[in-house]
């Protein structure tokens, strides 16, 4: 057992470790931060990536002693509240999520390429990405939520975050699905009808 | 092409189905915050682990646990002497005989991994510590790998069926001899398709906890048919059905391999009782997961088949032989789909595919996305090129000459409704310009590149009766004083999104916005039936039941309201929040309003809709194959432009197309991301996904070895939806999950065939093989040079 302390989304943890431990371990089963998956525990699918100190890193080959002193940054550590990261927010808008099992390590993957290069080009996404394996989804909505995060990012995500100011890339539900009047939404319906009558 | 918000668009209607509204689950999902069976655990938990055979054919002598069960931290272990001994399946209701898996076997183990104790201890280091201290003897059987083997006289054979023939399918129309004889040409070919993994991310896993006190168990488990894992637990562990409580979490993945309770499900359960009531959560890694789960059937096809002379098919006849492993999982219907796909896609009268599924002692396959039919959409479509390449026709042509159409009646007696077949050919044809490319060689040419492009179409079902008499889903949708509405569904979001799906029908059909609706999945004691996730059914008969409970609960509402004002239920309506007239669309009160007068003092009526759909379908006579198995038809064109390099026999992709006929898109985002996944999942098929076995052992049980789609050479995907509005779907909505996977490989070989020539019939698709094709076609070539 070794005495480590671990910066973990800021937050320093003491904690009393076997030397064969690795972060993924220690992350999941002790601190209780399951937002970090694994899907195969031999570095070959990438489920399991956190940034260290900025870099897209495998914590499942990762010994957790190794990472006294650095900054770790997990899944859990993205968002500030209810305000998204724009890595978060691109892939929620753009339905890069499907069963989202290999969403965590893919979000810390793109944070980290557009910490690093906020316009990658698109081979350079391919081979950013290249490490995170997803089975449901192909890759082409996982490519456009990298994008148009890595615009919101080079923008200054907090100002861009807030709900308040029009920014295209983070559409409003709210007023997507409720946001007019029923008499605006009749005058739509109405038009409508009227357009398809004059098409007639 | 990929779908963004445009929100000037969504604003021209309230109403979320058609809108590619977030995904309800989406914010729990990219905060890490939501919950896998994989993240679950409880106080005192324990770790359980299967004890396996390591050989692939032998009869157990003797079992000794003794030791095992001595060593401290081991709480529980079991064997086959624990059980009841009691078979399961996975199409109990129309083949009672393909019964045949024990949860734990006691004398006879068929594949390496065949399930036949498992153990229980504080951590994963002691049980795997027990595993090496279970003494098992062993007489070893001869064993075989290979289904044609399997299936010669004289071999060993695996469990009672003869020739370990396990499923016969014979299905025959009309006359396919004389119509042969009749026709202007036949040709015959024959095809591999190769076994491959399911592969989803989040291995199987689950928890069991057995109440003691109550006698009753709770199961978590990563499941795409929970109330099918039910009926299994309660049926081999002699239980009531109430008694099990399956609950399934957000599921990483399924494809069809998490659609059948496995041993580890029976096995957590069991221990747990043995351990006095402890949960004991048992967790595959990802070799056990390729190991030890299901698998894709690897399948032999032979097809032969005439035409007329100006294209019009005459008859397909052939054969099916199927790699089906140790036990026979869903493999009756993995045959039917197999064989019976075609009758979806082309007007056939003349019809004769004989399916054998064989037994061999390999991983158990099952039904992996697709249900067969991404072997036969490989053999099939590569065949139908092939035919019209004799007759020197345009296979596009060809294929309209012969595709199915709207309204009529298939020989097996599919009542095809809507069908947008003719549309999907036709837009994915134009988008792609295909008439400018195909057979075109000169219009691309660089360096040691050529490029071709071609085609492969397809139908599938959404839904179809496989274990029980009936297929129907439940929906409850339940709505509280404070406005917030719930929906309770059987069916299983397996990352799909079909909670997203199901909760925006469930919103627009009671007249509220999206944001409302709170979706409760998969728990068999608090939702109601549904039979599961698979046959691309969730949308359309799950869809159908929360429909109907969204009225039903609309008319609660409307119900009040028009007692309040003296009105009659059929001039009210709630449209947009509001509850209007339909006559001349006045606002009488908003939907809150409305919800407030039912909780009233006068009222105080608890607003609570139900809905239950089961399509009008009759099951499949599997003696004669006829049978119109869903309530509707999905269909979909795909097109592949490849390039390939001559020198080198690399293949890679330019741009897909893919046009689906999908009814009506109910979120078009997520629809366009499942085909998008399809495509991804159909290009690995092709050029590498292949589970490799040797003496039965899974060779490349691993993601280095086992490769999967990855970012780098992801090709530009362009998909098309085709929006036939079905009658009977949901909105106008079909299924759509599994379709677009069916043709890909046929359309990537197709193309390959289009840019240098050469035609490959065995999967995958590999450099090697290309080379290989290239030089024999150089040579012939050649030799006809010569004999000139």
């Amino acid at each position: 057992m070794k005495n480590v302390t671990l910066t973990i989304n800021g937050k320093k943890h003491d904690l009393a470790l076997e030397g064969h431990e690795t972060l993924l371990e220690v992350l999941r089963n002790q601190l209780g931060l399951t937002g970090t998956k694994t899907a195969c525990e031999e570095s070959e699918c990438g489920t399991c990536t956190v940034q260290i100190n900025g870099k897209a890193e495998l914590s499942c080959i990762k010994l957790a002693c190794d990472a006294q002193g650095e900054d770790i940054l997990t899944i859990e550590g993205l968002a500030d509240g209810d305000n998204l990261h724009p890595v978060q927010q691109a892939y929620l808008d753009y339905g890069a999520v499907q069963c989202g099992f290999c969403i965590p390590g893919m979000i810390m993957s793109t944070k980290a390429l557009l910490e690093r290069k906020p316009e990658p080009s698109q081979e350079e996404i391919e081979y950013a990405l290249d490490g995170n394996i997803c089975r449901c989804a192909g890759y082409p909505k996982i490519f456009d939520a990298v994008r148009k995060a890595g615009e919101v990012m080079k923008q200054g995500w907090q100002q861009a975050a807030r709900p308040d100011e029009k920014n295209e890339s983070r559409p409003d539900m709210e007023k997507i699905t409720c946001g007019i009047t029923y008499e605006e939404y009749v005058k739509t319906l109405n038009a409508g009808k009227t357009a398809e009558a004059a098409d007639q | 092409m990929s779908t963004s918000f445009n929100a000037s668009q969504a604003k021209t209607n309230l109403d979320p189905v058609g809108k590619s509204v977030p995904r309800i689950d989406g914010k729990g999902i990219v905060t890490g915050q939501t919950k896998y069976v994989f993240d679950v655990s409880f106080p005192n938990m324990l770790i359980g682990k299967m004890i396996r055979s390591s050989h692939p054919h032998a009869r157990i002598l003797k079992i000794d646990t003794s030791k095992a069960e001595q060593l401290p931290g081991v709480k529980a272990v079991i064997t086959a002497k624990d059980t009841y001994n009691i078979k399961y399946g996975s199409n109990e209701y129309f083949f009672p005989h393909t019964v045949d898996q024990m949860a734990l076997e006691s004398e006879k183990v068929r594949y390496i991994g065949d399930e036949i104790g498992a153990v229980a201890a504080v951590d994963e280091e002691t049980a795997l510590e027990a595993l090496k201290l279970i003494d098992i003897q062993y007489e070893v059987l001869p064993s075989v790998t290979d289904p044609l083997e399997a299936m010669k006289p004289g071999a060993p054979l695996i469990h009672e069926a003869m020739n370990n023939i396990g499923v016969i399918l014979p299905v025959n129309f009309g006359n396919p001899d004389r119509a042969l004889k009749e026709s202007y040409l036949v040709r015959e070919d024959k095809f591999y398709a190769s076994a491959a993994a399911m592969a989803a991310l989040e291995p199987h896993v689950c928890v069991g906890q057995w109440e003691t006190f109550t006698n009753k168990i709770t199961l978590y488990s990563s499941s795409q048919a929970p109330f099918k894992c039910r009926e299994a637990l309660a049926k081999t562990l002699k239980m009531d059905l109430n008694d099990v409580r399956v609950i399934k979490l957000a599921v990483g993945g399924g494809f069809g391999g998490k659609l059948e309770m496995l041993p580890m499900d029976f096995a957590s359960c069991l221990l747990s009782k043995k351990a006095g009531g402890l949960p004991v959560k048992i967790c595959y890694n990802r070799e056990e997961e390729f190991s030890f789960s299901r698998r894709k059937h690897g399948m032999y096809y032979t097809l032969k088949s005439g035409v007329t002379k100006d294209g019009t098919l005459t008859a397909i006849t052939g054969e099916v032989i199927a790699d089906g492993g140790a036990y026979c999982s869903y493999g009756p219907t993995v045959m039917a789909a197999a064989i019976m796909r075609t009758f979806m896609v082309y007007k056939i009268q003349n019809f004769r595919i004989s399916g054998y599924r064989v037994y061999t002692n390999t991983p158990i396959a099952g039904a992996m996305r697709g249900f067969g039919g991404v072997q036969s959409g490989w053999a099939i479509e590569s065949h139908m090129d092939l035919l019209a390449k004799d007759l020197g026709l345009d296979p596009v042509e060809f294929r309209m000459r012969n595709i199915t159409t709207p309204n009529m009646i298939t020989v097996n007696k599919m009542h095809l409704t809507t069908n947008g077949l003719k549309e999907c050919i036709e837009k994915a044809t134009e988008a792609a310009e295909w008439k400018k490319k195909r057979g075109n060689a000169s219009y691309y040419k660089e360096g040691v590149w050529r490029r071709g492009i071609g085609i492969g179409i397809a139908a599938d079902v959404m839904g179809s009766k496989m274990y029980k008499s009936h297929e129907s889903a439940g929906s409850i949708i339940k709505i509280e004083e404070d406005g917030s509405v719930y929906l309770f569904t059987g069916a299983a979001d397996t990352g799909q999104g079909s909670n997203t799906a199901l909760s925006q029908i469930a919103a627009h059909s009671l007249g509220v916005k999206y944001e409302r609706i709170k979706c409760k999945s998969g728990d068999t004691e608090t939702t109601p039936f549904d039979t599961g996730s698979f046959a691309s059914r969730v949308t359309f008969i799950s869809g159908n039941a929360t429909l109907r409970a969204g009225k039903d609960a609309k008319m609660q509402i409307l119900d009040i309201v028009a007692q309040e004002h003296k009105m009659k239920i059929e001039d009210l309506d709630i449209v947009a929040e509001q509850v209007i007239t339909r006559k001349d669309n006045k606002v009488l009160m908003s939907f809150d309003e409305a919800l407030n007068l039912c909780y009233s003092f006068n009222y105080g009526k608890q607003i609570i809709g139900r809905g239950s759909y089961n399509p009008k379908t009759t099951p499949i006579d599997f003696r004669t194959g006829e049978g119109n198995v869903s309530g509707s038809y999905g269909f979909e064109a795909q097109i592949a432009e490849v390039e390939v390099n001559i020198e080198t026999g690399e293949v890679r992709i330019v741009k897909m197309w893919d046009a689906h006929d999908i009814g009506k898109a109910i979120n078009p985002q997520s629809v366009e991301a499942q085909i998008e996944g399809s495509l991804a999942m159909g290009i690995g098929y092709t050029f590498y996904e292949d589970l490799k076995f040797r003496n039965g052992r899974v060779v490349n049980a691993n993601f280095a070895n086992y490769r999967l789609p990855r970012s780098i050479g992801t090709p530009e995907m362009h998909t098309i939806l085709i929006e036939t509005n079905d009658p009977e779907g949901p909105f106008g909505a079909k299924g759509m999950g599994e379709a677009s996977l069916l043709p890909t490989s046929a359309a990537i070989a197709n193309a390959i065939d289009d840019a240098v020539g050469i035609r490959i019939k065995d999967l995958p698709i590999t450099p090697a093989k290309v080379i290989k094709a290239l030089q024999e076609k150089n040579e012939q070539a050649k030799q006809e040079v010569s004999e000139k």
